[in-house]
């Protein structure tokens, strides 16, 4: 029996079937992950739904309701109208905050720790915040107390105003681990 | 680079692993007609990767799947495309496999020692018609879920442990969220899991006897690489373009409204199992389901014995050309019976509309956790549509048809509703032909009454050069939200002849608290007006004891005050021009 595929072969030939058939070899392997690499790229496309808007105001508490003494008390912040992808949920609790009096001013704080994210705790024998993860304590107008925390900057300040004795906080994540405050949108 | 490769070749002997798969010999040379192995390997692979990434997109729940899929489809960039490709490539598989198993029984590949692997090539013909059928219901819309509620009533056929097995397949009795997460637990684990395992032996089983030649053999004999690979990918590459011709034409795969229970769907599967839905007409379920297609399974398994002579295999070529041929013939049948049926017609078109509608309402107001179907029944055009055809459509059509654009089975008795009180509409009515035609009052007793009789029969030239401005007016006083209104000058004509030059006023008073003979038209067509001649048509305002079998919807309590708003908002909404049916 003849060897096959006879060396007599022109060798241009066998060149080009060689090209021919790893080009389209590659092209139908690459086919099927190229069908949805928009769709799998659409998080971070910014082709996708934005939910972009003006940050609403969120009514957190009655101001004579607070302790005079400036403890830190804690708030659950609720959205009347939040959209998840496909979905639209009426009252959602998102997020929640510290507030704390300061005259006939308040403070309000992030819950979350700008250094990870975990939920930052309030010790009262202390006098402190303190994140339960990795040991930041912060003071109770937010800054880092002590230089050990792994924290890059102090607890994330929100905008607050009072109307009518109610307190109002514009409620928003910031991105974790930076020195700076950038916002998440 | 070398370094590596030869350290990687020294652990794993992968170089004698890849020359073993390339040189593997093709005896008779290359050749189109073995492309369809690999055509089929290529598309489940193409099914895997696009199956995956459809999986990071995909909530299996009776309440976010449809939602799940509407999000990719409408809101997620290429997110349709993606969809298209799996939904289409399924497609092709079936056409695929049809065509691959059609060349191994005509060449005879099937015969010893190839018997085993024939017997595999069937299992992954049942294994990949199972992924379609579970993967038809994901979307969880109307066409999935009715069509698959048949299929999985027909497991009950199986004796014995039918019942049983149902249960397990749909996770109780009723379709709900189990049935969601096992089908899809079926679809993308258990079957993709046992295609692999069986393509593995299949492939091994292949390698093991080699090529079957189609004899003569048209020249040399040749390796596999690259010839053979050069038509197999380029085939492939056929498949792929195919597909992707398809997604563009089509513009993706389709997606019902969500499945609703309390909305009956036509049910109709897929097209290449039409033919099973078709033969379920002709014989009991039990044969349908079971003993035909077992028969036609064991008789494929008995092939490589059947193939032994001559005989045999020219019989099992023939089996099945007239099993494709049979079906095929099905098929059409259930196609042109669709065609025909003017009722599947419109349920179709129904479902197309909502399908529509729905994505409307959720794209402006997103959708509540209830998930997307209350959006439709909630929906007030859907709900007029559906409250004329239960409530109106026994007696008053809607341009032709019942409000959600089925054919009505008995003759039409009152008036066509479509563009009631606009000018064109009034124009009609006003002219005796028309008044006394089927569309307006042809089926009811006022066609021999007072109006048809002694005005409108009457009209001469003069009179009917007037119905125009008289319609107008009327139409005005409706105040329909798609009409302009007319000018102070043309109300007054329109006051002019309806007072003096045709003498309307005899009979029906306007904007007068008195009650004439006839109908009151203060206020005609308006919401009011309309509320309450539906509520209570044999009321002295409007046709009294003259009432021709109008039920008096309220006081009958057949609606509620609600719905008859609901009612007569949409009947002011559209003219006939805007309602009419495509």
């Amino acid at each position: 029996m003849s060897e096959p595929n006879d060396s007599t072969d022109d060798g241009d030939r066998r060149a080009f079937i060689t090209k021919a058939t790893v080009g389209v070899s590659v092209a139908c392997s690459v086919f099927p992950f190229a069908a949805g690499v928009p769709a799998f790229l659409d998080p971070v496309s910014g082709n996708g739904d934005g939910d972009a808007g003006e940050i609403p105001w969120s009514k957190v508490a009655s101001f004579s309701a607070l302790p005079e003494d400036g403890t830190p008390t804690r708030f659950g912040i609720v959205r009347e109208r939040v959209t998840d992808a496909w979905s639209t949920l009426t009252n959602v609790p998102v997020g929640a905050v510290y507030i704390v009096k300061q005259g006939d001013q308040v403070k309000a704080f992030n819950l979350k720790c700008p250094h990870l994210g975990c939920a930052i705790d309030h010790r009262s024998d202390q006098g402190d915040f303190f994140c339960p993860c990795h040991n930041s304590s912060f003071a109770f107008d937010g800054s880092v107390s002590n230089p050990a925390s792994p924290s890059p900057r102090g607890m994330d300040g929100l905008e607050t105003k009072i109307e009518n004795g109610f307190v109002y906080v514009r409620f928003q994540q910031f991105r974790p681990n930076l020195a700076e405050k950038v916002p998440l949108i | 680079m070398k370094a590596i490769i030869d350290w990687l070749d020294d652990r794993s002997g992968f170089r004698t692993l890849i020359k073993e798969a390339l040189y593997e010999k093709v005896p008779g040379g290359a050749r189109w007609r073995y492309v369809w192995g690999s055509c089929l390997t290529f598309a489940f692979f193409a099914q895997v990767v696009t199956g995956t990434l459809l999986w990071m997109f995909y909530s299996p729940s009776a309440q976010t799947a449809w939602e799940s899929v509407y999000f990719l489809q409408y809101h997620v960039w290429g997110g349709w495309f993606l969809r298209g490709i799996h939904h289409y490539m399924a497609q092709a598989m079936v056409v695929l496999l049809v065509l691959h198993l059609m060349q191994v029984v005509i060449d005879g590949a099937y015969k010893a020692p190839r018997e085993l692997n024939f017997w595999f090539g069937i299992a992954l013909m049942g294994v990949t018609l199972g992924l379609s059928l579970t993967g038809y219901l994901l979307p969880w819309d109307q066409k999935g879920y009715w069509a698959t509620t048949v299929a999985t009533n027909l497991i009950a056929e199986v004796p014995l442990v039918g019942v049983y097995l149902q249960k397990l397949v749909v996770g109780g009795e009723e379709y709900g969220h189990h049935t969601v997460t096992r089908f899809f637990a079926l679809h993308a684990g258990v079957l993709p899991g046992a295609l692999i395992a069986l393509v593995v032996g299949h492939i091994y089983l292949f390698r093991r006897h080699g090529i079957h030649a189609k004899e003569p053999r048209p020249k040399r004999d040749s390796y596999f690489w690259p010839d053979q690979v050069l038509k197999d990918a380029v085939a492939c590459l056929a498949v792929a373009l195919a597909v992707i011709v398809l997604t563009l034409y089509f513009h993706g795969a389709p997606l019902g409204p969500p499945a609703d229970p309390a909305s009956a769907f036509p049910a109709r599967p897929e097209w290449y199992f039409l033919f099973l839905f078709q033969l379920l007409k002709y014989v009991p379920a039990f044969w349908g389901a079971v003993i035909i297609p077992a028969f036609v399974v064991l008789l494929m398994f008995a092939q490589p014995f059947i193939g032994k002579s001559e005989k045999g295999h020219r019989f099992n070529i023939g089996f099945l050309w007239c099993l494709l041929i049979g079906a095929g013939a099905l098929t059409f049948l259930a196609f042109s019976e669709d065609r025909a049926n003017k009722k599947h017609f419109a349920a179709v078109e129904e479902a197309d509309w909502l399908a529509k509608r729905v994505v409307e309402i959720a794209d402006k107001q997103g959708i509540p956790p209830s998930g997307a179907v209350t959006l439709l029944r909630e929906d007030h055009e859907n709900r007029a549509r559906h409250l004329f055809s239960s409530n109106c459509a026994s007696c008053h059509l809607y341009n032709g048809h019942d409000g959600r654009g089925f054919p009505v089975d008995s003759n039409q008795s009152a008036p066509d509703l479509a563009g009631f009180a606009s000018r064109a509409w009034l124009e009609g009515l006003l002219d005796y032909d028309h008044y006394v035609s089927t569309k307006y009052f042809g089926g009811t007793a006022f066609k021999d009454g007072k109006m048809a009789t002694k005005v409108l029969k009457k009209f001469g030239e003069k009179e009917k050069a007037l119905v125009p401005k008289v319609a107008a007016l009327l139409s005005d006083i409706a105040g329909l939200p798609y009409q302009e209104p007319l000018s102070e000058k043309e109300r007054e004509e329109g006051f002019n002849v309806f007072f003096d030059e045709l003498g309307c006023i005899d009979c029906h008073d306007i904007e007068d608290e008195d009650e004439g003979s006839a109908p009151d038209l203060t206020g005609y067509g308006s919401r009011d007006w309309l509320a309450a001649i539906v509520s209570d048509p044999s009321h002295e305002r409007f046709y009294g004891k003259d009432n021709d079998r109008m039920p008096s919807f309220v006081r009958d309590e057949k609606l509620t005050v609600e719905e008859i708003g609901i009612l007569v908002d949409w009947l002011r909404s559209k003219s006939s021009a805007d309602s009419a049916v495509r």
